[in-house]
């Protein structure tokens, strides 16, 4: 499973661990039923201590993103597609709370800051 | 079930000057605890306190509930020992420091010497007095685990090395922890090291306990506050139950709070009337140097 994990930036590496997992389940990259690399295995991949895994698995499986059963490696759950959705959005809603701050800390008007994320998304389509 | 224990551990090197000023806390099984602290701030007395090399002059240590200045043997068994200063023996080979340790533990685990072996790349034939800083820390950390030890000590056990003769260290601790669940207890200025580690910080100052918290818990209630200078603030701040140190630098008062950046905002806003400060998240690396600095 590919994951960086950015010391030093005041998250808890457990968070890192659930955001990341989180993207790459809405993203598509882990399909529902994928297999999740064991804590042993992630902690020593990662070099973090197990339980630091082990804790955010606990959290994802309590949010519905990965289902243990017994005896069998925790997996990615299937969602219903408008769950899939609403979580696609919080996603997005999350990376873009920091954007929110700052054009409110720079004081830019809302039509203007919303004409430039939609440039941006223009211009992305464009490329891709 | 607790490994490790301090119980207002005193100790000084000169009278009147406590290098330890009554240190408690203590270590459950499974536990990684960073030790933190700047140079001179206790940790290396606090750790040959631990192991038994220095005894405490106030204050009980206790280690598997024994004492490890009247149980040294007992203790030493279950323990694995690394320091920055720790000198082996130079006329040895690798090969007979490693026998030498497979016959004084009894638990002496081969396969996971050997794997080490392979991946630290060491030679059994060679000498030990020809290893370079980091080939003597691995072999220093080979021998300390390869017995499994219920409880691991490492004494700033990547000073000095390269950044991936640190990598290796901490994947070694990692598959201990992943094998036997060992009790580990650190010291390390390596903030990014911690941050993989830890499970639990304990922060000395002047001797003292400043800190001793769940990394999470931490990283998610502490807030750095930048605010303007003013006459007294610094005092005013200093005076809030959940601040851990003022810094004065030239861009404003650095306030470490017990918070989370919201509620610093809040929490200074509503006890000092101020507005325009700016409030942030601080890495692991940041806390320490605010927190550090902080001290009056």
């Amino acid at each position: 499973m590919f994951i960086v994990l950015s010391p030093n930036s005041g998250v808890p590496v457990y968070r890192q661990l659930i955001e990341q997992i989180r993207l790459q389940v809405a993203g598509g990259r882990l399909a529902p039923g994928d297999e999740m690399p064991s804590t042993r295995n992630l902690s020593a991949q990662l070099g973090v201590n197990p339980m630091t895994v082990s804790k955010a698995y606990t959290q994802l499986e309590r949010e519905g993103v990965l289902e243990r059963r017994p005896g069998r490696p925790l997996v990615v759950r299937a969602l219903p597609p408008d769950q899939a959705r609403t979580r696609k959005l919080e996603q997005v809603r999350e990376s873009l709370e920091g954007a929110v701050t700052t054009i409110r800390q720079l004081d830019v008007p809302t039509d203007e800051a919303l004409r430039l994320l939609r440039e941006m998304l223009e211009r992305q389509s464009e490329e891709t | 079930m607790t490994v490790l224990e301090f119980n207002d551990i005193r100790r000084a090197y000169r009278r009147g000057e406590n290098v330890l000023d009554g240190v408690s806390f203590g270590v459950g099984a499974g536990e990684v605890v960073g030790l933190l602290g700047r140079n001179g701030a206790g940790k290396t007395t606090l750790i040959r306190i631990a192991m038994g090399m220095i005894e405490p002059q106030d204050g009980e240590v206790r280690v598997f509930g024994m004492d490890p200045a009247r149980d040294p043997l007992e203790i030493k068994r279950r323990i694995g020992y690394v320091s920055e200063e720790q000198t082996l023996p130079g006329f040895m080979s690798i090969g007979d420091l490693i026998r030498l340790h497979r016959g004084l533990f009894p638990d002496w685990d081969d396969m996971m010497a050997e794997g080490l072996c392979d991946r630290y790349d060491l030679d059994w034939d060679k000498k030990v007095k020809t290893l370079s800083k980091g080939q003597a820390r691995q072999v220093a950390l080979l021998c300390a685990v390869s017995h499994k030890p219920e409880l691991l000590i490492l004494d700033e056990p990547a000073g000095g090395l390269d950044p991936a003769a640190r990598r290796d260290f901490l994947e070694t601790s990692i598959q201990l922890l992943n094998e036997t669940g060992s009790t580990i207890l650190f010291s390390s200025h390596h903030m990014s090291d911690v941050e993989r580690m830890a499970g639990r910080v304990v922060m000395l100052h002047n001797g003292k306990v400043l800190l001793d918290d769940p990394l999470d818990e931490l990283q998610e209630n502490m807030a750095v506050a930048i605010l303007p200078h003013a006459e007294g603030r610094a005092a005013e701040l200093q005076g809030m139950p959940e601040c851990l140190g003022v810094r004065d630098r030239i861009e404003g008062l650095h306030t470490v709070l017990r918070l989370d950046p919201a509620r610093a905002r809040t929490a200074v806003e509503d006890s000092l009337g101020v507005r325009d400060g700016r409030y942030d998240r601080l890495g692991l690396e940041e806390m320490f140097i605010e927190i550090a600095e902080g001290q009056s």
